[in-house]
C-alpha cells in the first residue's frame, strides 16, 4: 500500500469521492446504444477515463474524454454529471458518456437517458467548420430536460 | 384610599401599582377587598384592567400570527451569523423580493412538496423549459434562496437547483402541497427509484382553503450499501430501519457519542446563534405582511376576473 | 450557506448584540464544556452571586439569560421547561427554587443577571475575574452608582492631580 493511503487510514480520513469529479480512472456509464458500449456495461466493466481534453484535468459537462473500453481506446462526450452543477443545469445520479468517432459523430444511434438542454449550446460552440462536428450527438437524443 | 389615589395617577404608574398589588396580594388582600366593594369607581377600574387584558390577548394573537409566517416565508429571515448581518442590505433585499413577488406568484411550498417550475431557457428550442419533481431541499436567505427538485426521468435520477427569485422563472406550480418528516430529503438519492419517481404531467391537487399542511409520514427504505452518506449516523426520521444492512463495527460506530451529540439538545447558546430572535422576526414580518396581503388580494381579484370570458362575435 | 432555523423561538438577549459561543477549553471537549456551564448555572441559581473567571462568567451569563427567558416564555408548567431545567440544574431543590421563587420574582423583568469585573489579588494568577449575580438579590450592592465626591480620599486625589498639573506647567 502506498504512503498516502496509509496516512489516510491511520488518520481516519474518508476517501469517498465527495466532489464526484470526473478525473482519470473515473468509471463512466455509456448511455448510447453502440455495440461496444452495451457489451461493456453488460459485462460489468464500464469504461474508465484516462484523459480529459481540457487544461484542468477535470471533466465538466460537454467535455471530450478518452476512455478505455473493452481493451480499446475510444473518445466520448460527457452528457450528464453527478457533480453539483450551476443553477438550472440538471445534475444526474450517474456520470453519463456518449461514445463518438474521431470526426465527432456518435457511434450509436440513440441515447436512452435525458440530455440537458445546455448541451445544444455547448456542442455548437465546440464545433468548428473544418474540425469535428459534435451536433450530430444532439440529433440522436431521445429527450431533453 | 389607595384606590382613589390610583385613579388620579398616570397610566404608567398604574401598571407598576398593578404589579405591586399583584405581588402583595397574599399579604394585603383583606384591606383591598373591603375598599373594592365600597369604592364607587370600581366599574371603571375593572374595565381598565379588562381592556388591558383584552389588549394583551389581541397583541399576543397578532404576534403569533406574525411569527407563524416564518414557516411559509422562511427566506425572509436573514443569515443568523452576526458577521453577515447588515440591516440596510437586508431591508433592500426584502424590497427586491417583494418586487419580484409582485410579478410572479411564488407559492407556499415545503420540503417534500411536488413542485413544477416553468422557466425561460435560451438553450431550449422553444426558449421555455419545465421541470417537475419533489422538493428535497429549501435553503438560503434573501435573494439567494434556492430549492432543489428531484425526479426520475427515463430511468435516470435528475436534480435541478433553482433560485427562488430568479428573473427567468415564469411560473411555479405546486402540484401537491405536503411536508415530510425531515428538513432535507437527500436520502432519496440512496433510495429505490420508485420513491422519487413522479409523472411529469401530474394534475395539481387542490386542498380546501385554510386547511393545515398535511405531513406525509412515509418511511423510505434504502438501497443496499454503499451509500453516498452514512445515513445511520444522521438520525433521519424518514428512513426505514437499516440496522440489518450494517456491519457490526459500523453499527457500533453509529452509536458513539461523538456522532449523536446528546449535549447539543439543550445547548441554548447554539440554539440562539442559529435563530433570529423573536423581536427581529416580528419586525421583519410586520414590514412585509401588508404588502404580501395586498398582493394576495390583487391576485385573487385577477383570478376572478380571468374566469369571466368575454363573448366574441361569431362570423 | 447559512439559514436561520425556525423550529425554536428565542427572545433577544438584552446585554449584548454580538454573541458567539466560546470554546472554554476542556479536556472532555464539547461535552465537558456543557458540564462546566451546568455547574456554574446551578451555582448561580443557588447562591445568586458567584465569582468566576471572566470568560466562564460571561458564557454562563448568556446561558442563564436564555434559560430564564425560555422558561418565562414557555411557562413553568410546560414539559419543555421542566426537561430543560432537569438538564441544566444539577440539584433537585434548586429546580423547586427556580419554579417557585425565581420565576415569579422575574415575571416582569427583561434581563436577569448582572456582571461585574473583579480586581485581581496581587500576587496571584492574573486572570480576569468577574462577579456574576442574579438581579433583585438580597445581598448589598456590588458597586454604588453614585460617586462619593466628598470622601477624604477623593478630595486628596483631586488636590494631588491639581498640584501635579501646576508642577508640569511651571516647569
Amino acid at each position: 500500500m502506498n504512503l498516502p493511503m496509509l496516512c489516510m487510514q491511520s488518520r481516519g480520513l474518508s476517501t469517498s469521492s465527495a466532489l464526484s469529479q470526473v478525473i482519470r480512472l473515473t468509471r463512466l456509464r455509456v448511455v448510447d446504444n453502440s455495440e461496444i458500449g452495451k457489451q461493456a456495461m453488460a459485462e460489468g466493466k464500464p469504461p474508465y477515463v484516462f484523459h480529459v481534453y481540457n487544461k484542468m484535468g477535470v471533466g465538466y459537462i460537454g467535455d471530450r474524454v478518452m476512455v478505455a473500453i473493452k481493451g480499446e481506446k475510444k473518445k466520448g462526450i460527457l452528457v450528464g454529471l453527478k457533480q453539483n452543477q450551476k443553477k438550472k443545469v440538471p445534475k444526474f445520479d450517474t456520470n453519463n458518456l456518449v461514445l463518438i468517432e474521431d470526426n465527432g459523430s456518435p457511434i450509436g444511434t440513440r441515447i436512452h437517458v435525458p440530455i440537458p438542454h445546455i448541451l445544444r449550446t455547448l456542442m455548437k460552440e465546440k464545433t468548428h467548420s473544418k474540425g469535428a462536428d459534435y451536433t450530430k450527438l444532439i440529433a440522436i437524443a431521445s429527450r431533453f430536460i | 384610599m389607595a384606590m382613589s389615589v390610583r385613579v388620579r395617577l398616570g397610566s404608567q404608574f398604574r401598571n407598576i401599582m398593578r404589579v405591586c398589588f399583584h405581588e402583595n396580594r397574599h399579604m394585603s388582600t383583606a384591606e383591598i377587598v373591603v375598599e373594592k366593594s365600597e369604592n364607587p369607581k370600581e366599574p371603571e377600574r375593572i374595565s381598565l384592567e379588562e381592556q388591558q387584558r383584552l389588549n394583551d390577548i389581541a397583541k399576543n394573537e397578532r404576534m403569533e400570527k406574525l411569527l407563524n409566517m416564518r414557516f411559509a416565508y422562511q427566506e425572509f429571515l436573514p443569515d443568523p451569523n452576526p458577521k453577515n448581518r447588515n440591516t440596510l442590505k437586508e431591508r433592500l433585499e426584502r424590497r427586491d423580493m417583494l418586487a419580484r413577488r409582485s410579478n410572479v406568484e411564488i407559492p407556499e411550498f415545503y420540503v417534500g412538496s411536488l413542485v413544477a417550475v416553468m422557466h425561460s431557457d435560451p438553450h431550449a428550442p422553444g426558449k421555455n423549459n419545465r421541470f417537475m419533481g419533489i422538493c428535497i431541499q429549501k435553503i438560503g436567505a434573501g435573494l439567494r434562496a434556492s430549492f432543489i427538485l428531484r425526479n426520475f426521468i427515463d430511468g435516470e435520477g435528475v436534480e435541478i437547483n433553482f433560485d427562488m427569485y430568479d428573473p427567468t422563472i415564469q411560473r411555479i406550480d405546486v402540484i401537491r402541497l405536503e411536508k415530510r418528516l425531515d428538513e432535507e430529503l437527500f436520502y432519496l438519492r440512496d433510495a429505490p427509484p420508485e420513491y422519487s419517481t413522479f409523472p411529469v404531467d401530474m394534475e395539481p391537487e387542490y386542498q380546501p382553503e385554510g386547511s393545515a399542511v398535511p405531513v406525509n409520514e412515509i418511511k423510505v427504505p434504502l438501497k443496499p450499501l454503499p451509500w453516498l452518506v452514512k445515513w445511520e449516523r444522521m438520525g433521519m426520521k424518514g428512513i426505514r430501519d437499516v440496522t440489518s444492512m450494517l456491519t457490526e463495527k459500523r453499527l457500533r460506530m453509529s452509536k458513539l457519542k461523538q456522532f449523536n451529540k446528546p449535549w447539543e439538545k439543550y445547548d441554548l447558546l447554539k440554539m440562539y446563534s442559529e435563530t433570529i430572535p423573536i423581536e427581529d422576526q416580528v419586525e421583519i414580518f410586520s414590514e412585509i405582511q401588508e404588502k404580501l396581503h395586498e398582493l394576495e388580494q390583487h391576485r385573487y381579484k385577477m383570478k376572478r376576473s380571468r374566469n369571466f370570458v368575454k363573448p366574441t362575435k361569431m362570423g | 450557506m447559512n439559514q436561520a432555523k425556525i423550529l425554536n423561538l428565542v427572545a433577544k438577549l438584552k446585554h449584548t448584540n454580538n454573541i458567539k459561543p466560546r470554546k472554554l477549553k476542556n479536556y472532555r471537549g464539547p461535552e465537558g464544556r456543557i458540564a462546566m456551564l451546568q455547574k456554574s448555572l446551578t451555582a448561580l441559581l443557588k447562591y445568586e452571586r458567584i465569582e468566576l473567571n471572566f470568560n466562564r462568567a460571561d458564557e454562563t451569563r448568556a446561558y442563564a439569560e436564555i434559560f430564564m427567558s425560555q422558561i418565562a416564555k414557555q411557562g413553568s408548567q410546560n414539559q419543555k421547561s421542566i426537561d430543560m431545567a432537569n438538564f441544566w440544574i444539577l440539584e433537585n431543590q434548586i429546580i423547586y427554587k427556580l419554579f417557585n421563587v425565581l420565576v415569579p420574582r422575574f415575571s416582569n423583568d427583561v434581563s436577569y443577571t448582572n456582571l461585574y469585573h473583579h480586581p485581581n489579588v496581587y500576587p496571584g494568577i492574573l486572570r480576569p475575574k468577574a462577579i456574576l449575580e442574579l438581579k433583585n438579590n438580597s445581598f448589598p450592592k456590588v458597586s454604588s452608582s453614585i460617586k462619593n465626591q466628598s470622601s477624604v480620599e477623593n478630595i486628596l486625589l483631586k488636590e494631588s492631580h491639581k498640584r501635579h498639573f501646576i508642577d508640569v506647567i511651571t516647569q
